[in-house]
């Protein structure tokens, strides 16, 4: 049975992000060393642990000694080493030497390059306890951060100061030196409730000794405890707990044993909107709401997380004043807000900017209202509504709530309109059109907030493209990336279709007179490769990246539902069994016919048999077929296909033999095929297609 | 504890842990950070223990006497000690004792929170700390200062003074601060609130402004002799030899810039694009003073390597 080893890191307080980033590359680093140095077993476990004032690793299932390790050893070439007798050389003594063997030990080893002279060497591995005092300060400076600081004398970098430096194997401590550190067992407790330090006596004590100590090390089990308390608290305080993932993370890891303390606030401050009162609760001072049921009314309470509730009226009276403060200064800040319009707003935006090369927000949002008009016309949507709603999207922008709660953009904006007795359905667009925010967020599910939602982020791509403006890498400062998947979004999940190409050449034309963008052909060829590859990353995996291709290459850039009804038929005759020998036979036929020349199909040459057949069939179903493909009745098309063209086509291929000596006749063959991947290919392209009889195809090498 | 009371108790606490007890600068300064004893001390090999309190000008929070919370001049106590001791931490938590705060009874939390002030070409790492969910000090370790990589590393104690007072005392409102038995802050402070809030948004001319910017800007490469031309890698260069420059009347002109820039903030002369514009050029005068500074303690040979070497901070001896 091996023993369990442990590290800890002590610091002073780590910020959240860099706990988790830190936990993670010391786990990496100690897998990879751990392994590089034989000291793996099947049973080993790797495990972190971590608190904002310690990073610690445990090891189990260590081998209790390293492997020995027998190598083959390759040496100089056999000529260089000896001479021709077998007498040997300087290289080969030197060799020898090197590897602590006598010249007899040497062998002969034969090559792709030749002779050469090589080794075995064994190498008995070393205790675990000697190893693992050689690894451990890789595996401690394979430890990543957000951001590295410099402390004291300035040569050390890491997260933040490093205190201390435990580091036991079973009992006994693994001797080294980290960041001037020596390591050792002493550890300490909690900051205020366990300061002294104190010995660990071996690896397997850590965490109940910590817990005594007032830590609970185990983040899971921490996050744990901290939600029994708040789920109590609220239950004490006669309502339920708003559920806030981001809020849970972060005050979990501000603390090392978590305390709930409740606090209140005068209820009139309830007359504020709600997202006020959480997100002046939750940016500012981090504490939950609490509601009076699920989704219900606020309570004008709170919980805090702290570290420590020796004195928790204490501590509640002193959180109470700070939140009536803060919540004094929103009331204010919206009261004087509502003291005019929203519009009047409108004038600030002039003077606020949107991208030095693009203008002004007032332009943006006069581009905006003219977009706003051009999708209104073609969805059938009340235009006045849309150019309303898109003249009042960006004013809360200059309320004073909003400077001070960016995240309430839009949301305010909206209640705002609401309490000066504006259109409920441009209110709601208000708010709707910075939807989706992200992949999780909903779409606007209203008319007149989609639209505003296309107008804008369209606005915002052509601009970025027409001044050179495109995402690389991560790079993407503008989040060109996110705009485009949410128009994508939109059309496909929303109440609206978008023409792209349409789209695009409007949001150009109303940069006229704002901004001098790249020419409309350029912007919109390089915004059209940019939409493609956001469809295949949205759609891959859900319907397969051959399947988004084919249907890419058939589609013509315009209306994005125009593309998702022929990825959904695609997708729908793919699952059909006949779908395999179709697909490969209209690969075929388009493979042969990449190059010939389209024309009228001459009956006359038709040799009977499988071409004719072939060319009737055609000739009575391909109406149809482009009708329905015309009508965007993508999977009728391919039912129509697959019906009726299937085991023809097969059969062409299995009898005829195309390419033929007579040259019209095989000119009227490829002729008839042509035809047909020309039809098929109105709705996708067959030939990217994966298909599992690729391999075996033998007419694909024209 | 009164006002005075608490500025006193810092006072006595870090004077007895070694610290240089120093006095205010007599120009406008946004922050304790503005100060030369914290700006230039912070650059370079040699140690520097200092405490003050600074009274400290954001023209933008005046809110004309009328807001319990902010104001356009408020009082920091700051704390420089170079190179930061490891017990820096502890030695801050006995500090709230000494003003009559239990640490252990209170939730007292190390929040992270980078400082940077672009303008100053400094940065550095650290927290917020909060005392019951207020935020009573910022604490900082500077990692670069005048664009120059601090070594060793100066830890930045700074201690929101009006913030605490209205703790100790429990009030609401920060003209109810005692600042002496019988005094209160707003008996002091709330005309002259009103008086600059009215001047910094309403009165101030911004065209004389915008002149003093630009002639105090010039100052700087005068009197340091920089150079319109750049070296490689654009390194600023001199026509003046280090000790010939005047580095602290310069860095008295990168202070009125500062400044100057400030009013213009807040009196809404300054559009997006000029703000980038403006913090860039005090930023450049402050690298050039920040560079001046370092070549004259060099060629001084660092007289404070040996001298201050021992002063240490006491209980944070290593």
């Amino acid at each position: 049975m091996s023993s369990e080893f442990l590290l800890e890191i002590g610091t002073e307080e780590l910020p959240a992000s860099f706990v988790t980033q830190a936990l993670r590359s010391l786990k990496a680093g100690a897998l990879e060393l751990v392994g590089q140095a034989r000291l793996g077993t099947d049973a080993l476990e790797v495990h972190t642990l971590g608190t904002p004032r310690r990073l610690a690793l445990r090891i189990r299932g260590l081998a209790p000694s390293q492997t020995d390790r027998d190598e083959t050893v390759m040496g100089p070439p056999w000529s260089a080493a000896f001479e021709a007798d077998g007498s040997a050389k300087k290289a080969a003594t030197g060799f020898a030497k090197k590897h602590g063997v006598a010249i007899g030990d040497l062998h002969k080893k034969t090559t792709d390059k030749g002779d050469y002279v090589s080794v075995q060497v064994h190498e008995a591995g070393e205790a675990t306890a000697i190893v693992l005092a050689e690894i451990l300060p890789q595996i401690c400076q394979r430890i990543t951060f957000p951001k590295s600081m410099r402390w004291g004398p300035g040569e050390i970098s890491f997260g933040r100061p490093i205190h201390w430096v435990v580091s036991l194997l079973g009992s006994h401590v693994v001797e080294f030196e980290f960041a001037g550190v020596r390591a050792g067992r002493a550890t300490r407790g909690h900051r205020f409730l366990a300061p002294a330090t104190f010995e660990l006596d071996a690896a397997s004590s850590y965490e109940a000794a910590l817990e005594r100590a007032h830590v609970l090390v185990d983040l899971t089990r921490r996050k744990e405890r901290m939600m029994e308390g708040l789920l109590a608290a609220a239950e004490s305080l006669g309502g339920v707990l708003a559920p806030d993932a981001f809020l849970a993370d972060e005050c979990v890891s501000l603390v090392e044993e978590p305390f709930t303390v409740p606090g209140s606030f005068e209820e009139s401050f309830l007359e504020l909107p709600d997202t006020v009162v959480v997100s002046v609760m939750r940016d500012h001072q981090r504490y939950f709401a609490v509601r009076a049921s699920e989704g219900g009314a606020l309570l004008p309470s709170y919980l805090n997380v702290v570290n420590t509730a020796q004195d928790p009226r204490t501590i509640a009276k002193g959180n109470d004043r700070v939140l009536r403060a803060r919540l004094a200064d929103a009331r204010f800040f919206v009261q004087e807000d509502r003291k005019a319009p929203l519009a009047d707003r409108l004038q600030k935006l002039e003077s606020v900017v949107f991208q030095s090369k693009l203008g002004t927000m007032g332009a943006k949002v006069r581009r905006l209202q003219t977009n706003a008009r051009a999708l209104a016309a073609r969805a059938g949507a009340d235009p006045a509504a849309c150019v309303e709603a898109a003249r009042l999207c960006k004013a809360d922008l200059e309320t004073l709530i909003v400077f001070e709660f960016p995240e309430l953009q839009g949301e305010m904006g909206r209640w705002y309109a609401m309490r000066e007795g504006i259109d409920p359905a441009i209110a709601d667009a208000i708010r709707d059109h910075y939807r989706p925010q992200g992949a999780d967020d909903v779409v606007p599910d209203q008319l007149v907030g989609a639209i505003v939602a296309v107008a804008d982020r369209i606005d915002t791509l052509v601009g970025c493209f027409g001044i050179g403006l495109v995402p690389s890498g991560s790079a993407d400062p503008f989040a060109l990336r996110r705009a485009a998947l949410g128009i994508i979004r939109i059309a496909l999940e929303g109440p609206i279709d978008v023409d792209l190409r349409e789209l695009l050449d409007q949001a150009h034309a109303a940069y006229a007179g704002d901004a001098a963008l790249a020419p409309a052909d350029d912007v919109r060829a390089s915004l059209e490769d940019f939409f493609r590859g956001r469809i295949r990353a949205m759609l891959k995996d859900a319907h397969g990246a051959d399947v988004v291709d084919a249907c890419l290459g058939a589609w013509d850039g315009s209306s994005l539902r125009d593309l998702r009804s022929r990825i959904e038929a695609v997708s729908e005759v793919r699952a059909a069994p006949e779908f395999e020998a179709l697909a490969v036979a209209f690969k075929r036929a388009f493979n042969i016919t990449k190059e010939s020349a389209r024309g009228p199909i001459d009956p006359a040459l038709l040799e009977g048999g499988a071409e004719t057949t072939l060319a009737q069939r055609f000739e009575t179903v391909r109406n149809q077929i482009r009708a329905a493909t015309g009508e965007r009745r993508y999977a009728d098309a391919l039912r129509l296909v697959a019906k009726e063209l299937g085991a023809p086509i097969d059969r062409f291929f299995e009898e005829v033999f195309v390419m033929v000596d007579e040259p019209r006749v095989r000119e009227n063959r490829l002729r008839l095929l042509g035809e047909i991947a020309d039809t098929v290919n109105g709705i996708a392209h067959f030939h990217h297609l994966g298909t599992k009889l690729q391999g075996r195809d033998p007419s694909v090498s024209t | 504890m009164t006002f005075q009371e608490i500025i006193l108790a810092l006072e006595r606490f870090w004077s007895e842990r070694g610290c240089l007890i120093v006095q205010p600068y007599n120009s406008e300064v946004g922050a304790g950070t503005f100060n030369p004893h914290t700006f230039l001390r912070a650059i370079g090999p040699e140690p520097w223990n200092v405490a003050y309190v600074e009274p400290s000008r954001r023209p933008t929070d005046g809110r004309y006497g009328e807001n319990p919370n902010r104001l356009q001049q408020f009082h920091q106590y700051q704390v420089i000690l170079k190179p930061s001791p490891l017990d820096i931490q502890d030695l801050y938590l006995e500090s709230l004792r000494a003003l009559g705060t239990d640490p252990s009874h209170h939730d007292i939390r190390f929040i992270e929170d980078d400082w940077e002030s672009p303008t100053l070409g400094a940065w550095g790492l650290g927290w917020q700390v909060w005392l019951d969910g207020l935020e009573i000090s910022q604490f900082t370790y500077f990692q670069q200062c005048g664009g120059m990589d601090c070594k060793p590393i100066s830890g930045e104690l700074t201690y929101g003074l009006e913030r605490i007072a209205m703790y100790l005392q429990d009030v609401d409102d920060v003209y109810d601060v005692q600042w002496a038995q019988g005094i209160r802050y707003g008996d002091i402070y709330k005309r002259a609130e009103w008086e600059w809030s009215t001047y910094n948004f309403e009165q101030a001319d911004v065209g004389l402004q915008k002149k003093l910017f630009d002639e105090y800007e010039t100052q700087v490469g005068v009197l340091l002799g920089l150079s319109d031309k750049k070296g490689k890698g654009g390194a600023l260069q001199f026509d003046r030899m280090p000790l010939e420059r005047l580095a602290l009347p310069a860095y008295d002109a990168v202070i009125k810039c500062s400044h100057y820039f400030n009013v213009l903030d807040a009196r809404g002369a300054i559009s997006v694009t000029e703000r980038q514009r403006y913090i860039g050029r005090v930023r450049l005068i402050a690298r050039a003073v920040a560079e001046s500074w370092y070549a004259q303690r060099e060629a001084l040979g660092f007289p404070l390597l040996d001298t201050l070497g021992t002063l240490g901070t006491g209980t944070a001896a290593q």
